[in-house]
């Protein structure tokens, strides 16, 4: 018999959950991908257990996926056949993932999970933070940045014909072995389903192992990001681990955030974008790391830390995510700012420039 | 221009919408909470004054406890997907409106 308590909501819960919400909507409309890389460890910094806060950032995601999906569909934006592909096999890592949860908590109780999440939070952070870093570097020195281009490893998966495998796919514009299609769906549904963020996987295989455009793949994954989430809101609703409350809050927050930083960065250049989603991977990546000791003690996977030395870490954790948040909402109003600033400026010099010419 | 006052209209309509939906969510979310636990079969157990529920219970154990057994119903998984789709979608439609009526736009050119 396992206790899963959801957090109790009061007022100032539900405020500190809704700016939450709107600061991690603001920081994944501005770097485009999913907020939830800093929402799920906000969410149990509130003390949602981690299994809860995972289940519920899907459970907020999916419907905005889709909306997204459409949207960037009517824009031609979207592989839907790969999107579709992708997200059968995201769909079984999900619930291969959803099983190693719960086997997790099974075991070893809601901390068993915390610590999971924690950990799979910490090395993914660390390698995709270091490649968006050398990125941002790579785009700065080349500010207008580079044509699409395919990979060696793209040419090469794109080269292999495996007989009665092989379907063709308009984002890449080639006939791929769906060989190489069903592992790397598997590996973004597992992923998703233990830190809410499939798209860490699923955006740099689209484009670096099949050859998608990197606009397309990030359309693209709204679609494999919807097929996860519905399924994955009913394999850990029927868990009861859906915290409605919780995903609906995030939502309020983040539907605001998401179009503020979605307009922030039609006012910025590339790198500026890179750099920003860089800098608060690898802040969320420490304010996670700074609890794992603490639950290796409670699970007595080390020697008992005293209280004192727990508790220290535990705020050491949560001044870093706010830091982390308050760098995110930072970067993503000051560059909104002094966009709208720079936007009127020019735009009066014109009017006046028009006058004089009258 | 002449068209805003029919803007904010749409905005106000949207947005008493979703604060009418919301409420709901908040009045009734105790219910919520006890559908969500009881996709599967829990132990409702009373403990300092709340309500706590524990997952996987066998009666035994949760006669131990003090709780009630509760069967679980795996329909109730369709609740967060409906409320889910329902809030999103007006929520959504309410902040596309909102920043559009505060004038805030995307840049044209970067």
């Amino acid at each position: 018999m396992e206790l899963i308590q959801f957090i109790e909501l009061d007022l100032t819960g539900a405020i500190l959950l809704i700016l939450i919400g709107f600061v991690g909507g603001m920081v994944s409309g501005f770097i485009g991908s999913g907020g939830a890389f800093v929402l799920t460890p906000a969410m149990m910094t509130l003390g949602a257990p981690g299994i809860v806060a995972v289940a519920s950032n899907i459970c907020h995601k999916f419907p905005k996926a889709l909306v997204g999906a459409i949207k960037r569909h009517k824009y031609g934006q979207v592989d839907v056949k790969l999107g579709l592909v992708m997200g059968v096999f995201a769909e079984l890592g999900m619930l291969y993932g959803k099983h190693v949860m719960t086997g997790i908590k099974d075991r070893f109780g809601a901390v068993g999970t915390d610590l999971y999440v924690s950990a799979i939070f910490v090395v993914v952070l660390a390698i995709v933070g270091s490649f968006v870093y050398r990125d941002y570097r790579k785009l700065k020195s080349h500010p207008h940045g580079e044509e699409h281009r395919l990979t060696r490893l793209a040419k090469w998966v794109q080269s292999v014909h495996i007989p009665g495998t092989m379907i063709y796919f308009p984002g890449a514009k080639a006939k791929i072995s769906f060989l190489f299609v069903a592992p790397m769906g598997f590996a973004t549904g597992m992923l998703a389903s233990t830190i809410a963020v499939g798209g860490f996987i699923g955006v740099p295989a689209m484009i670096y192992i099949f050859g998608v455009p990197a606009l397309m793949a990030s359309a693209t994954e709204l679609v494999i990001a919807f097929v996860m989430g519905l399924g994955g809101t009913i394999f850990y609703g029927l868990e009861g681990m859906v915290d409605l409350r919780l995903a609906m809050l995030i939502l309020l927050g983040s539907l605001f955030g998401i179009q503020l930083g979605a307009i922030g960065t039609t006012y910025v250049k590339d790198y500026q974008v890179k750099l920003t989603m860089a800098v608060i991977m690898l802040t969320v990546l420490f304010s996670r790391l700074f609890y794992i000791p603490g639950y290796l003690s409670k699970l007595k996977l080390i020697e008992p830390l005293p209280e004192t030395t727990v508790k220290t870490l535990k705020v050491a954790g949560d001044g870093v995510l706010a830091l982390a948040l308050l760098l995110g909402a930072i970067t993503v109003l000051t560059a909104l700012l002094r966009g709208i600033a720079e936007h009127r400026r020019q735009h009066e010099v014109l009017s006046e420039n028009q006058g004089i010419a009258q | 221009m002449a068209e805003t006052p029919t803007r904010w209209g749409k905005t106000l309509f949207w947005g008493l919408l979703v604060a009418l939906l919301y409420w709901g969510l908040f009045h009734y979310q105790d219910a919520i909470v006890r559908l969500a636990h009881t996709t599967t079969q829990s132990c409702l157990v009373v403990e300092d004054g709340k309500e706590v529920y524990y997952h996987k219970p066998t009666a035994e154990a949760c006669a131990a406890k003090g709780g009630i057994l509760i069967e679980g119903n795996r329909l109730n998984v369709l609740v967060p997907i409906v409320v889910a789709f329902v809030m999103s979608y007006a929520h959504g439609a309410f902040t596309g409106m909102f920043w559009d009526s505060l004038g805030l736009k995307a840049a044209k050119k970067k």
